[in-house]
């Protein structure tokens, strides 16, 4: 089920009616144990197995791991890696089986050995990244001793399929979330409200900017089967970069928005990344809950800063190399993750030898680095969008200029959308770089607010999105 | 227990101090009084509330039907003309059944009638569409519909669930039309392109009305709106498709055939139909795709019959605004005459598959 769905206003409408009725605490949590399983099998009925098989297997390994905490290393750390081998199981044959038996097959090409892989029919699971990714930082959390087995299966259950965040995050911790089940929770009047609010706000960006304003020019760009010109290429990857952030950004949004109806507080997962100055400050602000993660679980554990230089840097290039597989199941996603990895090693570089810390004085300064980090990352976005290495390299032969007699790719009217997308996300991410949107609606009129909202929501009703899937699903 | 990480925390989500619940009310007020504008001034602009509107999961709604054998033995495949052109309460008060409606705009028929052939048991009478420049090439066809035969069957609960609600609140609202949606609006400006670029202005816009079973009746804005009847022509006119190639019209005469033969093999059998065409479109397709080179070598290597509107006088002195589909009024007599002659041949020709005898 998708949030711009219509679908999803009435199963949102029922869960919120039953949310309020006077249940008992426990049969309220089972209520909504129940919705988000119906949340994620309305999709497609049979993978509800893999999620529960996920949280079983996650429940008793945690349990397992504490029960062994005083018994030698080795018996909790293979209660560890069975929970790994069997998470990364399902997301490894779901997700990479195809990519693994590509590869191999090209590696015995290499040996000029000739074989051909089986047909790889395989559906992937939504959302099982950021399950599995969920249930992972519970066992993990547990055999790192950063918290205890959860007592209750239901709180258990409830944290890792809670629908708010199921497919596409944020990707919460035991600790945000499960303290929040265990005692009766029920939303006030304004976190009910604000909760709507935010739910407009993450459809807008999804049904109106990501899909009716930018998504055409990208595809017709990224789909084009000949060489690209310089301003089509520009304009598709900008329209990429707008499409990718509102539509994920918009679905954290509109996911905090849907919880906090419930009266559940789920973290911020994007703080306005396109008035970053740097890398390191890029993804402070991009998918928090995915690089906090990733730094938790895999840069620290490798060793982080810990070590020597030269170990910190391979650190940092493994973690974003993996980071950026954990997209897709695809080399250029390597690639998008290996070209972060180098930007936030020559970043760190330049800063050890300069001194320089935080952000640099003046703000000219900071604007051209702003603009800056901002065009590198939209580099980074061709591989991420393209398909395939040659798809790639024509978006880029044309941002550099080397395709100037190109045929035009892009009707006016979309290069006027992703012209005008473009420059108003980029003002609005820089003027609120560092404030909240609470801090700024707390400050506006409320006339203001409320027909900014109005305005918006009107949008979503009229623009009568198709229910496109948030692009983030895939992954 | 450790505290490692600074998310390590319960959060609890700042709420702006601001007027929330005034805020709310005016936010409903100004919707509603929006939303109300924005009905009255789509039905001033031609949409009536009750238009279903047509797409991926309507289409598999009737290709569910085969697959349960919820049908009366009757489908009808092809282009937007048999769509519009046919009239499917006409069929059914002639013939006792009525057809599943699988037709698609800007589709072929033949992949439609392979997968009849190949993935379903169908046994009965399957009426297929040639508007010759749509059939005797290779294309993806409507992106609306693209994948639509995996999709009828891989759709899941929440896509049909979504389906049903949307046709509900299209019988009380004009305005939920997606070929009327803002995003659809704005791309409909025509601004002048760089080099040979159509540009959306130049893709086809609002031309159906859609009911029940996928019934399409042709908008009656087109009838008397002359700048949609204009657009509508210029794009079609400005569709510069060559003729095929001899080679791919052998390999969809065969693939033709060989779905035929599959269906008949199963007792059921396939007419094809020619519906008619007007004007500079009509010309192209004598140009383009000449009646000896496909339509007769079709039907003849394939061994099946067909009905071309210009072989019967009843199907003759229709009125098409934009040179390619029906009026509601004219299908309704389309639909009469070549219903008539399937009547007629299935009684004098051969056993009728389906059809009930004549008399």
């Amino acid at each position: 089920m998708v949030f711009n769905s219509l679908t999803f206003l009435v199963f949102f409408a029922v869960v919120l009616v039953l949310h309020r009725l006077p249940f008992p605490w426990t049969a309220k949590k089972f209520n909504l144990l129940v919705a988000s399983y119906v949340f994620y099998a309305a999709w497609n009925p049979p993978f509800i197995l893999l999620l529960w098989g996920s949280t079983i297997v996650d429940w008793y390994i945690a349990r397992g791991i504490y029960a062994s905490r005083d018994k030698c290393r080795a018996v909790r750390r293979s209660w560890l890696v069975i929970s790994v081998a069997v998470n990364l199981g399902f997301i490894g044959f779901f997700k990479y089986g195809e990519f693994l038996l590509q590869n191999w097959q090209a590696l015995m090409a290499s040996f000029g050995i000739t074989w051909v892989p089986p047909a790889w029919d395989i559906v992937l699971p939504v959302g099982i990244s950021f399950y599995t990714f969920v249930t992972m930082s519970y066992t993990l959390d547990v055999y790192l001793g950063r918290s205890k087995p959860i007592p209750k299966f239901l709180d258990y259950a409830l944290f890792v399929t809670y629908f708010p965040h199921l497919v596409a995050g944020p990707i919460v911790r035991p600790t945000q979330l499960v303290p929040q089940f265990q005692v009766p929770r029920q939303a006030t009047r304004d976190q009910m409200l604000w909760g709507l609010g935010l739910l407009i706000l993450g459809l807008f960006q999804k049904v109106v900017i990501a899909d009716g304003g930018l998504a055409s020019a990208a595809d017709a760009v990224f789909g084009a089967s000949g060489p690209v010109g310089f301003a089509d290429a520009w304009l598709g990857t900008l329209a990429f970069s707008g499409q990718i952030f509102c539509d994920f950004a918009g679905y954290s949004t509109a996911a905090v928005g849907a919880s906090l109806c419930l009266g559940f507080a789920l973290p911020d997962n994007f703080r306005m990344p396109y008035a970053a100055i740097g890398f390191s400050d890029f993804w402070r602000r991009w998918h928090i809950s995915l690089s906090t993660w990733l730094r938790d679980y895999l840069y620290v554990p490798l060793g982080g800063n810990r070590g020597s230089e030269a170990r910190t840097y391979v650190n940092l290039m493994l973690t974003m190399l993996l980071g950026g597989l954990w997209h897709g199941a695809s080399w250029t996603f390597v690639v998008w993750g290996g070209l972060h990895g180098l930007y936030l090693s020559v970043e760190r570089w330049v800063r050890s030898r300069t001194g320089v810390a935080g952000d640099p004085a003046g703000a000219w300064n900071r604007l051209a680095l702003a603009l800056l980090t901002y065009a590198l990352v939209n580099i980074t976005w061709v591989f991420f969008r393209a398909t395939t290495f040659d798809g790639a390299a024509r978006v880029l032969a044309g941002m550099f200029g080397f395709a100037p007699d190109a045929d035009p790719v892009l009707p006016t009217i979309y290069m006027i959308k992703v012209a005008a997308i473009t420059a108003s996300i980029l003002v609005v991410q820089w003027l609120m770089r560092n404030v909240t949107l609470e801090e700024v609606v707390s400050r506006m009129p409320w006339w203001l607010t409320g027909a900014v909202a109005a305005a918006m929501l009107f949008a979503v009703i009229i623009a009568q999105g198709a229910g496109e899937a948030f692009i983030y699903f895939q992954f | 227990m450790k505290q490692l990480h600074e998310q390590d925390v319960v959060t609890e989500r700042e709420i702006p101090r601001a007027r929330l619940g005034a805020i709310g009310w005016l936010v409903l007020a100004l919707v509603v009084v929006a939303v109300a504008a924005w009905e009255w001034k789509m039905r001033d602009l031609g949409l009536v509330a009750g238009d279903l509107g047509d797409g991926k999961s309507a289409w598999a709604v009737e290709r569910r039907k085969i697959a349960s054998g919820d049908h009366d033995g009757v489908v009808i495949v092809g282009g937007s003309r048999i769509l519009f052109d046919t009239n499917l309460d006409v069929w059914a008060e002639m013939t006792g059944r009525r057809p599943v409606q699988l037709a698609l705009p800007g589709m072929s028929g033949q992949q439609f009638l392979r997968d009849l052939a190949v993935n379903s048991r169908f046994d009965g009478f399957v009426l297929i569409d040639v508007t010759p420049e749509q059939f005797f090439r290779v294309g993806r066809g409507h992106p609306a519909f693209e994948g639509v035969l995996d999709y009828w069957e891989d759709e899941g609960p929440a896509k049909r669930t979504g389906h049903h609600i949307g046709r509900f609140l299209s019988r009380y609202l004009a305005f939920l039309d997606n070929q009327y949606s803002l995003t659809e609006l704005i791309d409909q400006l025509e601004i002048r392109n760089r080099g040979k670029i159509p540009g959306p202005f130049l893709r086809p816009w609002k031309l159906s009305e859609n009911y029940e079973d996928r019934q399409y009746h042709l908008w009656r804005e087109i009838e008397t709106n002359e700048s949609l009847r204009e657009h509508a022509i210029r794009v079609w006119l400005g569709r510069g498709l060559g003729p095929p190639d001899e080679a791919l019209i052998a390999r969809i005469c065969a693939d033709v055939r060989g779905s035929v033969a599959m269906i008949r093999a199963r007792g059921g059998d396939v007419v094809f139909i020619r519906p008619p065409s007007s004007g500079g479109y009509y010309e192209r397709e004598q140009q383009n795709t000449p009646r000896d080179r496909t339509w007769d070598r079709m039907l003849r290597e394939a061994d099946v019959l067909g009905i071309h509107f210009e072989d019967y006088p009843d199907m003759q002195g229709f009125e098409l605004p934009e040179l390619s589909h029906l009026t509601r009024e004219d299908a309704v007599r389309f639909t009469r005459a070549y219903v008539g002659v399937l009547r007629e041949w299935y009684v004098g020709l051969r056993p009728p598959p389906v059809l009930e005898p004549a008399g």
